[in-house]
């Protein structure tokens, strides 16, 4: 560690690793209600362990990308971040924000109340003190990284991670627009969710991974920083209109139906891209950087980022199909893979490659990490395929034959199984990369250890 | 086991003490090849806006000849109030404003500036003149109560023409940037964008206006 | 190629258009006129206006990419009228 105030993202990856536990915990409680409906129904209704398990996500998702960015802004612009007690009291009060959802919606407080009461709005749901705190939060993180920046080298890893990160937060202001048009409601609604993981936090992501690549392969920054332009041109090129996919059916006029089509057809192509991006890299490069399960991870992230937001984006994104299949286990499929492979393994890919040196135990226990990659994505690759076929199923008996939808649930229900059981496989592979990452103090297996197979 | 071993023993020994900044293998960068497209003539970010903008319009003009199928004398009659004379005139517009914006890249490669700037004022008011025959269509089709959601053909011809023309719109802006900056790779750049609206345009005419 | 003459042709490509317009054909024989003359221009503008003549490897993918492009706009409007 070059700069003392990288120190910071440990805390927010604490934070961060905590919540992903809590994510795919609540995850695991949801996908048994799937096969056993009234399973804590009068203690956590459904809609609100849903609400617990996407928000956890997007809490940990970002708290990561906070702390990739306290950590690799010093390294890029060769500067101490400009204030670690604002980035600490930026924590806090995420992590109070946090708990005031989370304590809103368990006990169901102040219902109704303008500023204390839950907006009951699908991801942006938290109460308005709450949106309040995450806006004074985003605009001390933009201030303390941006002078950070501003004091020190510019490359194009920070310049596009901080035009990612500056759009991001200005599109939650979108999260105050509540018109009382329930049409209009969404459409401003998917400024925020559609425009961030389609749009801004691909730009996060393009840029996370080529500090990655520039450090693990040793490629030179000329080469990384071209694609890394490239990628993010790609990704506003086809991400802004690619909103029009989510237009089809909430009231938009008509012509939205052929943007959104056509557009986010497109938006396989900057996926297409980071996933080359990765491997060209890997295969350029000739350094061979001891911590392989940062690599494995960077490399899993371009890869399953485009099969589940790319292929499986794209299976389901023309209104031809869409029409079938929208609201379906389709479009859950395509979430959980999407979401694992871009945010969630990149997120683990920084993590995996900041902790070590973070903790000053370079690197330790890659086997354990790695096995956790396989674990994990095995499990979330298998849920995948099973709630692909559901959704073909479903799209089947309920929109082509018109059966009802509780009926057609009923008959769903082996895959759902076979889902909670993947599921079962995710949470012990989650658990085993926190505790691959936090615990063991030594490597586990040493050089010399070798012995012939008996 | 074994696997086990022998993959933690390749990661352990080979890396020395680095977390950060391990010492390098003695060739760090593989011998680069020369990358084909390094060749590409001009700015390489404009190329693959340039791609990626035939992509769309591709996708749009196969999209629209295919919905034509469903419904070949629907399309016909929509199509019949169409200024066909006067997308036939701004497709010479475009193509000799090309031409202008071409010659003006080799006047300020030259050094001529002032000659650049006498090249692309003509090339940007060949764009005014294709921006207001194009107004004056638009115009006459809302005088008769055609709107995009009149018919697909409508949709499509609004779209398409309507995506192209604020292009148009850009590209004359553009111009005039690239006019006072006149820094030879700006106006190669400027007029890059041009040709691909300019591209756009002689593939989009025949299919919406002639088929 | 100057650009010159590369807009002369452009020139008298779309007059060519123009004339097959108008002589009254029409349905797939236009279509099977005017979409060729489309693909010529086409290649015209990329390479002697954006000037990909002078990479030809890349120039040779363009001209196949526009190609079938204009292979399957014909295909799709023969469709209609056949």
């Amino acid at each position: 560690m070059k700069y003392q105030t990288q120190k910071i993202a440990l805390a927010y990856f604490a934070v961060a690793m905590a919540l992903f536990a809590v994510q795919v915990t609540m995850g695991l409680v949801l996908g048994y209600i799937y096969i056993s409906p009234n399973f804590l129904a009068e203690i956590l209704p459904f809609n609100v362990g849903r609400m617990l398990h996407t928000n956890s996500l997007v809490v940990w998702l970002l708290l990561g990308f906070f702390g990739a960015a306290y950590y690799l802004i010093p390294e890029e612009s060769e500067r101490e971040i400009h204030s670690p007690m604002l980035a600490y009291l930026q924590l806090a009060i995420f992590v109070l924000g946090t708990a005031g959802v989370v304590v809103t919606y368990l006990f169901n407080l102040f219902d109704g109340n303008f500023v204390l009461g839950n907006e009951g709005r699908e991801f942006i749901e938290q109460p308005r003190w709450v949106k309040v705190g995450i806006v004074v939060a985003a605009l001390i993180f933009l201030y303390n990284i941006s002078m950070t920046v501003l004091a020190g080298k510019k490359t194009a890893i920070t310049n596009i991670l901080l035009l990612g990160l500056w759009i991001l937060s200005l599109l939650f202001l979108f999260a105050f627009v509540n018109p009382d048009n329930l049409a209009l409601d969404k459409m401003y609604w998917w400024y925020i969710v559609h425009l961030w993981v389609e749009g801004t936090w691909e730009l996060v992501m393009a840029s996370i991974l080529a500090f990655l690549m520039l450090k693990l392969t040793g490629v030179d920054r000329e080469v990384v920083e071209k694609w890394l332009y490239v990628i993010a041109a790609l990704a506003l090129f086809s991400g802004i209109l690619g909103t029009g996919h989510h237009y089809l059916w909430i009231g938009t006029p008509g012509y939205w139906q052929w943007i959104g089509s056509i557009f986010s057809t497109m938006e396989v192509v900057p996926f297409f891209a980071m996933m080359s991006f990765a491997f060209v890299m890997v295969w350029k490069g000739r350094r061979d950087h001891p911590n392989k399960a940062a690599l494995l991870w960077s490399l899993g992230c371009g890869t399953l980022a485009f099969f589940g937001a790319g292929v499986w984006g794209f299976l389901h994104t023309l209104h031809g199909v869409n029409y079938y299949t929208h609201g379906t286990q389709i479009t859950a499929a395509h979430g959980h893979l999407a979401f694992y492979g871009a945010y969630v393994c990149l997120n683990l890919a920084i993590i995996s490659y900041a902790m070590p040196v973070l903790r000053g135990r370079d690197p330790y226990n890659q086997v354990l990490n790695m096995a956790s990659f396989w674990l994990m994505s095995g499990g979330v690759v298998f849920m995948t395929f099973t709630l692909t076929f559901a959704g073909t199923v479903q799209t089947h008996l309920q929109r082509v034959n018109g059966e009802a939808y509780m009926d057609v649930q009923d008959q769903l229900w082996i895959f759902y199984a076979m889902r909670f059981g993947s599921g079962v496989a995710v949470v012990l592979g989650a658990i085993l990369f926190i505790y691959a990452v936090t615990m063991p103090r030594k490597e586990v297996i040493e050089r010399g250890l070798e012995t012939p197979a008996e | 086991m074994t696997a086990l071993h022998s993959l933690s023993f390749s990661q352990v020994s080979s890396g020395g003490p680095g977390g950060d900044a391990p010492p390098a293998s003695p060739s760090a960068q593989a011998p680069d090849r020369p990358d084909p497209f390094d060749k590409l003539p001009g700015e390489f970010m404009m190329w693959v806006l340039i791609v990626s903008e035939l992509l769309v319009f591709g996708a749009g003009l196969v999209a629209f000849l295919a919905l034509r199928i469903t419904d070949p004398t629907g399309f016909a009659e929509a199509q019949s109030h169409l200024h066909r004379v006067g997308a036939g005139i701004n497709t010479i517009a475009l193509v000799t404003s090309g031409w202008l914006a071409a010659l003006a890249v080799q006047a300020v490669e030259a050094g001529r500036i002032a000659r650049m700037r006498t090249l692309l004022a003509p090339a940007a008011a060949l764009g005014m003149v294709f921006l207001v025959l194009k107004a004056s269509e638009y115009a006459d089709l809302a005088a008769a109560g055609i709107s995009f959601e009149t018919h697909a053909f409508f949709t499509f011809h609004i779209l398409l023409t309507g995506f192209h023309a604020a292009h148009v719109l850009a590209g004359i802006v553009l111009l005039a940037l690239v006019g006072i900056l006149a820094r030879p790779r700006a106006v190669e750049t400027g007029a890059a964008f041009w040709h691909m609206v300019d591209l756009v345009w002689v593939l989009l005419f025949p299919v919406v206006y002639l088929l | 190629m100057t650009v010159t003459r590369a807009w002369i042709i452009l020139v008298g490509l779309s007059a060519l258009s123009t004339l097959v317009a108008a002589s009254g054909l029409d349905g797939r024989w236009l279509a099977a006129a005017v979409l060729p003359l489309a693909g010529l221009k086409g290649h015209v503008i990329l390479n002697y206006y954006l000037q990909l003549a002078l990479a030809p490897e890349i120039a040779r993918g363009f001209s196949l990419v526009l190609g079938l492009f204009i292979a399957l706009l014909i295909g799709l409007s023969i469709l209609p009228s056949a």
